[in-house]
């Protein structure tokens, strides 16, 4: 890791580790995640990539009897300070769910100012923001017309990139993304990986996903989860996708990525 | 197109599958067997003069179900028979039900249309005896007491169920569980001791007189239950993908609450109200022990009022035969108030499965 | 520069249990709220509680078992108060029992045909009008059960008299068969088959018809897919439903009102004979004449009358959980 890296690094994880209840899940993660870079979050079902990624805006703690040590710095502020509102946090990262969730009785025109109004932010320009969201999120021309319809009008893919969009209006410095594409289609996952590109060049993007070409066409760098054995999850190996994909340190992370297991 | 030799080598499919063939002799066995019995009942009944009921269970009954035995037995053998057994005993069983509910609606709605007016909806019980003509008195000062009355429990009963709902779906404290054993122990107390309790403390104590807003409070623990439960299956409903939605975005949690989750539980909200309603609007006992009755229209929760059940009761104790008449005449107004409420809720569940028409949206937020 | 967390001998750092922390002012308004209206159900039912149990001390230190078991009932004499609810317990029992056993079968063969006879578009109008009568207040019920049903009831019961007088329940001495039990019996049964109905249809409803179509595929008859598929998976439904019912019914009041004649003499199982007894009916007819001493033996008897109404309720809600794992 060189120092310049460092010195970008917004956000980063020390030894985070978490529980459910009694059930010990993840264990001493820490990842670094450089500004205006993408990071892949790879591994079988279980080992704990999305609990992970809902600890770094402290969605974490919505679930019932959720166990947490360790920190994550943000601009150099640990967020499980108990200081620190959580509200806060989540203004600043954002994120976007496995299933697209659209707030059905809102129009998409609302989705998009659904943050600014839920936040409770006020003088903006509404016209442009909604513009400018759906813009980078790339939905804008197949919304333009029917910003009044309701947001459950949109195809699932559509849908999709509305949140994303809903996210943007925010100005988040990050933005999670917990598989966002798994419910989709080819298409429109091709859609929204050329959104994700795209926006990577203002903005720092953590993405979970089961699918490594997904990780190798989007992202710069890939962290490998594993849970062996009712063990807790942790990272096997973490660095550029390109070595992690192609030279990988661990045997473990070789059988994975070359599809030996998971 | 060619069509494969195996296709065209196929032998002619019958018309109908083996189990849809009911042959004439089938058919006909069937009616027979239905149509029989009642004709020979009805032929004992008059040429012997027996008493109906009699007839219906110790002659029509047995012969039925016998004749359907036989008739099962000949059609599909041994199994036929139990299978007839099942069939009259859902029917007959069904009927009965049908009959008795279908005579409280009908005599509520003949009788009741013989009192109704419009000076029955809209004059008082003031000098009026249990003998006087149907011409004159009627419930408006009922109907009105009965919406004051309800009106307050509502007021005071759907805010907090509501907040009880929220604290068992949005919060994750560890006393849920208890809260709402407690909140399902309320729908057990008997409704009169509702009012015994609100009689004991605040009327026999002489806190106060008797008094409508008394009515209302011994209805709070009634109607609580109906409202928080349904409304707490509303909120749960609501996809835990709506509410994370929110809270990624920044929301805290009561702006979540109030433009995400409450907008998509509309309809089970309004529900839980009219339900709740529906629940205590006839409820006799404790109004009875904390309200009294008033024969003139009072307005104020502070004094003795009347209502639409106690107004029954009155008339009903009394045993006259305009009295009755005016009871009916109560009773369908009720009825009608239930039917109200009751398509209102079927309307808000429906509203909520159609799909919302585009809203204008304003320019500029 | 690769990083791998792979140092198993680190020590696992001490955990935090993660809690909803409101730090706006708002939110600690909104969750203020919701918990103070937590605290305000638990209040209410710890009030009306323990009010009744303050006021029932002195009667039921005073009367003892007595209460429960004797059947007498005198307050004339002020320096020997007799409060005994002996037949009003037993009557109020009496007639739930005549009416669940009315109204349960009636109430399962109506959902049986509403979900598996009748066409769609009878079986849409039905539920609907049993779910509209489930809501029919009962003192609407009780003036059906005075105007229309007493007359065919008490022929009913002269018939049941006359042609099996020898049963001990269908005796009679007195000659009167209004304002029976057995008439009581029926109006409450008329009064919660629509709610035992609405559960058990909504239990029908929900089982699964793959299993119902392969026992027919199987070769079951419609009995025997009825007795081995149906009755036993809803079974636990259809008792939670029907103690529901007979909560209701214990608790139900001026429908028994009219159509019952109470008396202190015990009437332990002869349902046609013309008296009988209820707590409910006893509380509304007496209240309004009681001394204070009466009042608080009034309000034991209603307090006996809702203990037994909660553990019948525990029991359904018990009974209901454990048949139907799947509903929690």
């Amino acid at each position: 890791m060189t120092n310049l890296e460092i010195a970008n690094a917004h956000l980063r994880s020390e030894d985070v580790n978490v529980w459910f209840g009694e059930r010990h899940v993840l264990r001493d993660v820490s990842l670094t995640f450089p500004v205006n870079q993408v990071t892949a979050l790879i591994g079988p079902s279980g080992c704990g990539k999305s609990t992970f990624i809902r600890t770094l805006n402290r969605m974490h703690e919505l679930i019932p009897g959720a166990g947490f040590a360790g920190k994550v710095f943000f601009n150099d502020q640990d967020i499980y300070n108990p200081e620190v509102d959580p509200i806060t946090v989540r203004l600043k990262i954002g994120m976007v769910f496995q299933k697209p969730n659209p707030f059905p009785t809102m129009s998409i025109r609302e989705n998009v100012l659904s943050g600014l109004k839920l936040s409770g932010r006020r003088g903006y320009n509404a016209d442009e923001i909604v513009e400018t969201s759906l813009r980078r999120a790339s939905i804008w021309n197949e919304a333009k017309d029917r910003l009044s319809d309701p947001a459950t009008s949109l195809s699932g893919g559509q849908q999709q990139r509305l949140c994303i969009a809903r996210s943007l209006a925010m100005e988040p410095d990050v933005i999670l993304m917990d598989e966002p594409c798994s419910a989709l289609d080819p298409g429109s996952t091709r859609r929204i990986e050329e959104t994700i590109v795209e926006l990577s060049e203002s903005m720092t993007i953590v993405i979970v996903t089961h699918n490594m070409q997904q990780a190798q066409r989007v992202a710069d760098q890939t962290a490998f989860f594993l849970a062996e054995d009712g063990m807790p999850g942790r990272v096997v190996e973490f660095g550029k996708t390109e070595d992690v994909f192609n030279r990988p340190t661990d045997p473990r992370t070789n059988d994975y990525v070359n599809g030996h297991f998971g | 197109m060619t069509t494969s030799p195996i296709e065209t080598a196929a032998l002619p499919r019958p018309e109908k599958s083996p189990w849809q063939i009911k042959n004439p002799k089938q058919t006909r066995a069937l009616i027979l067997a239905s149509v029989a019995p009642a004709i020979v009942v009805l032929a004992i009944t008059f040429g012997f003069q027996i008493d109906g009921t009699i007839a219906m269970l110790t002659m029509f009954l047995p012969l039925q179900v016998l004749s359907a035995g036989a008739v099962g037995f000949r059609i599909y053998g041994k199994k036929g028979i139990a299978d007839a057994g099942l069939v009259i005993f859902t029917i007959f069983f069904s009927s009965l039900v049908g009959v008795l509910l279908m005579s409280v609606l009908y005599s509520v709605i003949t009788e009741g249309f013989k009192a109704l007016s419009p000076q029955f909806i809209s004059q008082n019980n003031v000098y009026i005896t249990p003998t006087t003509s149907l011409e004159y008195g009627g419930v408006g000062h009922a109907v009105l007491g009965t919406f004051i009355i309800v009106g307050i429990t509502t007021a005071v009963t759907v805010p907090l169920g509501i907040a009880l709902a929220v604290y068992l779906t949005e919060t994750t404290s560890k006393t849920k569980g208890a809260v709402r054993t407690l909140v399902q122990a309320m729908s057990g107390l008997p409704s009169v001791v509702a009012g015994l309790f609100v009689y004991a403390a605040l009327i026999t104590s002489g806190f106060s007189k008797y008094a409508g807003w008394l009515g209302s409070l011994a209805l709070i623990p009634l109607m609580l239950p109906t409202v928080t439960r349904v409304a707490e299956e509303a909120l749960r409903l609501v996809p835990v993908e709506l509410r994370n939605g929110a809270l990624a975005l920044g929301a805290p949690a009561y702006r979540s609450f109030l433009s995400v989750t409450l907008p998509a539980a509309k309809s089970g909200i309004i529900t839980a109200v009219l339900l709740g309603i529906a629940r205590i609007i006839g409820e006799t006992a404790p109004l009875l022990l904390t309200v009294n009755y008033a024969n003139s229209t009072v307005l104020n929760p502070l004094e003795s009022m009347a209502a639409l059940p106690t107004y029954i009761y009155q008339n009903l104790d009394s045993a006259n035969d305009t009295s009755l008449q005016r009871a009916w005449g109560a009773a369908l107004v009720i009825l009608i108030f239930v039917a109200i409420i009751f398509s209102a809720a079927r309307m808000a569940t429906r509203s909520a499965s159609v799909k919302k028409k585009p809203k204008k949206v304003a320019k500029n937020d | 520069m690769s990083v791998a967390s792979d140092d198993l001998t680190k020590p696992v750092p001490p955990k935090r249990r993660l809690a909803l922390k409101p730090h706006l002012i708002q939110d600690k308004i909104f969750y203020g709220i919701a918990r103070s209206a937590a605290v305000g159900a638990v209040l209410i039912v710890a009030l009306i509680l323990g009010y009744l149990l303050f006021m029932s001390w002195d009667t039921l230190a005073q009367q003892g078992p007595a209460f429960v078991f004797g059947s007498q009932w005198s307050a004339a004499d002020p320096e020997n108060l007799v409060f005994q609810i002996g037949p009003m317990l037993w009557g109020s029992l009496l007639i739930a029992v005549n009416g669940m056993l009315l109204a349960v079968p009636m109430a399962i063969a109506a959902a049986y045909f509403i979900e598996f006879l009748a066409n769609s578009k009878i079986a849409k109008i039905a539920t609907m009008v049993v779910d509209l009568l489930a809501a029919i207040p009962s003192i609407v019920i009780g003036l059906w059960g005075v105007g229309v049903f007493t007359p065919v009831a008490a022929h009913w019961a002269k018939l049941l008299n006359e042609n099996l007088g020898f049963i001990p329940f269908f005796n009679n001495t007195s000659g009167s068969f209004v304002n029976s039990p057995f008439i009581a019996g029926w109006v409450v049964a008329v009064m919660i088959v629509p709610i035992i109905t609405s559960v058990t249809r909504e239990i029908f409803s929900q089982l699964d018809r793959d299993v119902i179509n392969a026992a027919t595929a199987l070769g079951a008859s419609r009995s025997s897919t009825f007795m081995k598929v149906i009755l036993p998976t809803s079974s636990g439904g259809i008792v939670g439903g029907a103690l529901l019912g007979l909560g209701r019914a214990l608790g139900e009041t001026v429908a028994i009102f009219f159509v019952l004649n109470l008396s202190f003499e015990i009437n332990w199982v002869e349902v046609v004979e013309s008296r009988g007894g209820s707590i409910a009916s006893m509380i509304v007819s007496f209240f309004g004449a009681a001394s204070p001493e009466e009042v608080k033996a009034l309000i034991a008897a209603g307090l006996v009358l809702f203990v037994i109404t909660l553990l019948i309720n525990w029991l359904a809600a018990v009974i209901v959980a454990k048949a139907q794992p799947w509903r929690k």
